[in-house]
């Protein structure tokens, strides 16, 4: 035993460089940035919901309170099957679509495809007030409910699938168009019918994509909060009964106890849809053949049919949005003005919440993308503490299964403590834009992550052998190879931003009131007209904003033709 | 010799229970060229990384110029590194690509500029400065790498496969290339291949590797003529390889034949492979005045330019079959046809004999 112990050689323990000390301590505090803003406050909000209303520990006695409550378990079944519906609208919908811009031969795919997109720009709110528009009491096109209220769960389940439609369609469009064109040859060679070839090549070759857009979409009309406060009425659901719990009745433990039951179908869509995206990128393989659609008159005239009347409904939902906020006073008298954009007579909006929706927003883009940035920088190349690495990427993908209410009523609990000492940020511009980012996480960090991976990896390993320090070339060569995705990242934020209602209703204060947050307000307290003209003020700066970027972006991709050599 | 300029002692390296490098030892000199040859997954590209710092062995020491540097981290090494692809910035220009280790350095700009152009110069590219490496060919790009890392003048230039992405032609250039470079430079230089051809013609030593370990460390003509295994016999150029049976000291019966070959270690009675270089095989067409000759019967021949491949087998040769390299003019001379029975003969000297039932492959 002695023997063998003087024999095996000393293992080496390699010297930590200075690049390598630096990067540690920046994943260390990037977990530490993580952990405040967003796993210490779920946390908080766990325990919280086994405490009474003056802290002390209680068990189970709220989530027994709440399942033995008639009124509130109801919430569960409600949200279950309005959300299942819709997805299910927004799948059938969204499939017929994708499969026309990607194997249909239809003219003004582009324009099409614009359309389709046109929803991102808009809060959730925006479809309900529509909705409401043309189908509420005074409704333009009342009379095609045969008499049923639109005020419900019809009104939720339409406006849910006007806002989620292009969430599922990206999803789709991504999963239809990495076809690989040699099965088609080969099932086409085979003497196989069309319908056979849908079945046997199509739809096995989609299905991850179907799995992921299906679990998405249910994650977002499950955890929306929008769409069935301004239009649900009586019919209460899981998300909107968070928001009386804790605005209406101030029972914030009763509202932890509604967020982690909310939590449950996020996190198990969470996780398949993980699953599904796992599979659909190892299903393409490199070698893949990209799929031409030839035309074939009858069907290409039937998908033409159904973008069309999709595409009308999306510009016909924002029209009526966009003439709510014109009329002078529904339905009475149509004729133009601008005076619903003048929101001092309106209750609880104002130019200011849109001013400072503008700065959350920058704020948001600017603070946010450099944060994913460095983190996913952090997380891909450091070559040390690898658990910790690890941790720090599971952490970034949290936020995908938290829906925006349960996060903001997290921040309550957590930043509202008063022995806290970042007590100071609540209420204050600061938290709301930390809440923005840390709602927005994952889907940019996955995308920071996905441009990193595809630039050479030795890049690093080069930079160490000329003694070059590694934030030098990160400046100099990461971070400008990466600027496309970085600018994509930000624009992400910046809208979403502008448009998110559910991550920051419970953390706005008087002196940092948005924009988004006012539609809700001002249709609360009736005046639906200034809401919508505030929707479409929002959906005009989203649009600009892309546009802008779409402008830089061609820019950029010009300036830096010299070098990526095509 | 002097002290070794680099010394890699008991080198081990673990992935987990993996291991891909096993206790490997080499000395390499001052101004030496060394390959390291062997099949892909052998660990070359392991051993390269634990010398430059970039992935630091499990034990082992490296010491380079007398200073231990086993656990030091890259930055704190002597070395310049060229991958396999390149690994150029695509961002920056040529002329900032190379001039990148030389701006961390604090030096004047204009003694930058002047290093860079003579780099550029010497790489063969002296006008192509302002461009981007995605506007040269490979074989450009290949030698911008390579530039890039002479810039900081190094003490050790490491090489992984620089040339194996580029297609054949521009390899064999770019071959000489390199060579005549390094030999101006005179840098102590690493270079991994698993082209035995360009490891052979560029090496002044190659070190064979196989599954982690070292199986022989010599000259080309060393590797070739006198290979420590049968694995390197094999793996190095092409081989006969026939079962035989030692007779008696110095004797080793093949089919019906009886040769002279040198020998040691083995014990009269044993099993043997005899290797062959097919070019050390004599064709002496009827003529049989040579010792160690046999006869068999030509199966088949394969023109190939300067030689004819030769496939022999049947006469004394019974079943095993043996190649030959012809020259043609030699060919030409004896006419030979398939089924034509010729002498042959193996000078003794180039016969090796290796273990039977050595696992190999
Ligand atoms: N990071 C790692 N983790 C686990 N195994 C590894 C790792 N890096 C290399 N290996 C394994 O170590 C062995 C040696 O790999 P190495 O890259 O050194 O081979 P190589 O000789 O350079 O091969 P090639 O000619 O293909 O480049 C391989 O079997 C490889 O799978
Ligand atoms: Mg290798």
């Amino acid at each position: 035993m002695a023997e063998a112990a003087v024999l095996a050689p000393p293992r080496i323990r390699p010297r930590l460089s200075r690049d390598e000390w630096l990067m540690g301590g920046g994943l260390c505090v990037l977990a530490l940035y993580l952990a405040i803003t967003l796993l210490v406050p779920l946390v908080i909000m766990l325990a919280k919901s086994m405490q009474d209303r003056d802290g002390v520990f209680v068990s189970l006695a709220n989530f027994i309170k709440y399942f033995t409550n008639p009124a509130l378990t109801g919430a569960i079944g409600h949200s279950l099957w309005v959300s299942a519906l819709a997805t299910l609208i927004v799948i059938a919908l969204a499939f017929g679509y994708a499969y026309a811009l990607t194997r249909g031969c239809i003219p003004f795919k582009g324009f099409f495809r614009l359309v389709a997109m046109a929803p991102l720009l808009a809060p959730s709110l925006l479809s309900a007030i529509a909705l409401i528009y043309l189908f509420g009491n005074q409704g333009a096109l009342k009379g095609w409910l045969f008499g049923e209220s639109i005020y419900g769960p019809i009104g939720i389940v339409l406006g849910s699938v006007f806002w989620t439609f292009p969430h599922a369609l990206i999803i789709l469009i991504t999963a239809l168009s990495t076809a690989d064109a040699r099965l088609y040859e080969a099932s086409e060679s085979l003497g196989a019918s069309r319908w056979r070839t849908f079945a046997t090549v199509t739809l096995p070759g989609a299905r991850y994509g179907l799995i992921s857009a299906i679990f998405v979409v249910f994650t977002l009309v499950i955890t929306d909060f929008g769409v069935p406060k301004v239009i649900g009425g009586q019919f209460n659901m899981l998300a909107t009964d968070i928001y009386k719990q804790v605005v209406g009745q101030q029972n914030f433990q009763m509202g932890a106890v509604v967020s982690l039951i909310l939590l449950l179908p996020a996190v198990v869509a969470f996780f398949v849809e993980r699953w599904a995206q796992s599979r659909q990128s190892s299903a393409v393989s490199s070698r893949a053949v990209p799929y031409h659609p030839k035309p074939r008159p009858v069907r290409d005239l039937a998908l033409l049919g159904l973008v069309s009347l999709v595409a009308l409904v999306i510009l016909g939902i924002l029209g009526m949005a966009a003439f709510a906020s014109l009329a002078k006073l529904w339905p009475y008298d149509l004729s133009l003005t601008l005076r619903h954009y003048d929101f001092n007579t309106a209750d609880g909006g104002s130019w200011t919440a849109y001013g400072n929706s503008i700065e959350m927003a920058f704020y948001t883009a600017v603070l946010g993308s450099l944060v994913v940035f460095s983190g996913a920088y952090l997380v891909e190349k450091t070559r040390i503490a690898k658990p910790l690495r690890t941790a720090t990427h599971l952490l970034a993908l949290i936020p995908m299964a938290v829906p925006g209410m349960v996060l903001g009523l997290a921040y309550i609990f957590f930043f509202n403590a008063p022995g806290n000492p970042l007590n100071f940020l609540y209420g204050s511009m600061a938290i709301l834009v930390l809440a923005t980012i840390a709602h927005f996480y994952t889907v940019s960090h996955l995308t920071a992550l996905t441009a990193l991976k595809q630039l050479d990896p030795e890049f690093e390993s080069v930079s160490a052998s000329l003694k070059t320090p590694f934030y030098r070339t990160a400046w100099r060569v990461t971070a400008p190879m990466c600027l496309p995705a970085i600018l994509d990242i930000a624009i992400y934020f910046f809208v979403n931003a502008m448009t998110t209602v559910s991550a920051v209703v419970f953390l706005y204060s008087p002196a940092t009131t948005l924009a988004s947050v006012a539609v809700l307000n001002m249709d609360d307290a009736g005046d639906t007209a200034p809401a919508a003209a505030m929707a479409m003020l929002i959906v005009f700066t989203a649009g600009a904003v892309r546009l802008l970027h779409a402008g830089s972006s061609r820019w950029l991709h010009r300036r830096t033709q010299a070098w990526r050599g095509c | 010799m002097t002290t070794p300029y680099l010394r890699v002692r008991n080198l081990t390296k673990r992935f987990g229970d993996f291991t891909a490098l096993d206790d490997v030892s080499i000395d390499l000199y001052q101004g030496e060229f060394v390959c390291f040859l062997g099949p892909s997954g052998c660990g070359k590209t392991t051993l390269l990384r634990a010398i430059s710092g970039l992935d630091i062995q499990t034990h082992g020491t490296v010491e380079q110029n007398g200073h231990d540097i086993s656990a030091l981290p890259p930055a704190k090494r002597d070395f310049g590194i060229v991958f396999q692809s390149y690994a150029l910035f695509q961002n920056l220009t040529v002329a900032r690509n190379i001039a990148y280790g030389l701006e961390n350095r604090k030096q004047p700009k204009e003694a930058i500029r002047r290093r860079v152009q003579e780099l550029l110069e010497l790489i063969g590219l002296p006008d192509s400065g302002n461009k981007y490496p995605s506007q040269l060919s490979g074989g450009q790009q290949q030698r911008v790498a390579l530039a890039r890392a002479l810039a900081v003048s190094p003490g050790l230039l490491l090489l992984d496969e620089p040339l194996s992405a580029l297609d054949a032609k521009v390899r064999v250039y770019l071959r000489d290339e390199i060579k005549a470079l390094r030999r101006r430079l005179g840098i102590t230089t690493i270079m991994i291949t698993h082209d035995q051809e360009e490891a052979i013609s560029m090496a002044d030593r190659i070190v064979v590797m196989r599954a982690g370990k070292i199986e022989q460390i010599g000259t080309p003509l060393e590797i070739y003529h006198q290979p420590a295994s049968l694995f390197v016999a094999e793996f190095i150029g092409a081989m006969n390889l026939l079962p035989a049976l030692l007779v008696q000291q110095g004797e080793i019966q093949l089919g019906q034949t009886r040769l002279a070959c040198t020998v040691n270690g083995f014990a009269p009675g044993t099993a043997v492979q005899a290797a062959v270089r097919p070019e050390d095989v004599v064709c002496t067409g009827r003529t049989n005045g040579h010792a160690n000759s046999f006869r068999a019967e030509v199966r088949d021949l394969e023109f190939m330019g300067p030689f004819f491949w030769l496939s022999l087998s049947g006469g004394e040769l019974g079943e095993h079959r043996l190649r030959a390299q012809l020259p043609s003019q030699r060919a030409r001379e004896l006419d030979l046809r398939p089924r034509d029975s010729t002498h042959l003969h193996i000078p003794a000297e180039h016969i090796r004999l290796f273990p039977e039932g050595y696992s190999h492959g």
